[in-house]
């Protein structure tokens, strides 16, 4: 692998960290904070804002997931605990754990 | 936002991102060939230009999409209505393969695996199909 490829297989990893976090953290604000909200105190909104926010974040992670699992280099245990995870809450951290783990080990390699 | 633009900004960025979608299926089989193996210069100078339109043009067109159809979505209060419901998992399963030819088209123009897996043959020929039953579904709104 050239280092213009190393870097951009780092970056995408970075990227994936962060939308990682996006996902998880909407998700958990969902579940503890806008339905508790919104069938316990009658107040809607926090579900109208913060559910179009998950939405779009789950779609760019599981795209983004596809993207680098096609380039080769996961297996499929891998890709499927990363997919699985998305849906649980605090599933996304243990995710942003294992891509830390391999962005460092892909930068100790170059 | 005014229904009328969120929905024309939509409908942009729906031609914009099935467009590049249909571009890159298209290389992807194309420069997967055995004969197009061998015209490397061209090859890598055509994956470069796709890429670089995949990354700055399609895929911001993809999240523009999904937020413009959520944002359409609430506007008109159709959330649990069985055509939405069917159309955004038609809008995910070709984001799932937008993510997929993306990838490929990375591994392809590093020179990575030769020759595109059996699903992907059919990306372009799959995407026209899902385009086909989404327009169906917002326009008719059989269900």
């Amino acid at each position: 692998m050239s280092s213009a490829e190393q870097i951009e297989d780092l970056l995408q990893l970075r990227k994936m960290r962060l939308v990682s976090l996006v996902e998880g953290t909407t998700l958990l604000l969902i579940v503890g904070v806008a339905v508790p909200l919104k069938y316990l105190a009658g107040f809607p909104l926090a579900t109208r804002l913060i559910g179009p926010v998950h939405g779009v974040a789950f779609v760019l992670y599981v795209w983004m997931l596809i993207q680098t699992v096609s380039m080769g280099g996961w297996s499929r245990a891998e890709t499927a605990r990363m997919v699985l995870a998305a849906f649980i809450p605090f599933g996304a951290f243990l995710n942003e754990r294992a891509l830390a783990r391999r962005q460092s080990a892909l930068a100790a390699s170059g | 936002m005014d229904y009328l633009w969120l929905k024309a900004l939509h409908i942009v960025a729906v031609v914009t991102w099935i467009g590049g979608m249909l571009v890159v299926a298209v290389t992807i089989t194309a420069a997967s060939g055995g004969r197009a193996q061998q015209e490397t210069a061209m090859h890598s100078a055509v994956l470069a230009a796709v890429r670089r339109w995949d990354q700055r043009v399609t895929s911001p067109a993809m999240i523009l999409v999904w937020i413009l159809g959520i944002a359409l979505a609430l506007t008109g209060s159709w959330f649990p209505q069985g055509w939405l419901l069917a159309k955004l998992v038609s809008v995910l399963l070709l984001s799932v393969l937008h993510g997929g030819l993306s990838g490929r088209l990375r591994g392809l123009s590093r020179n990575q695996q030769p020759s595109p897996p059996p699903p992907l043959r059919y990306a372009a020929a799959a995407v026209v199909v899902a385009t086909f039953v989404i327009v169906i579904l917002v326009v008719t709104k059989p269900i």
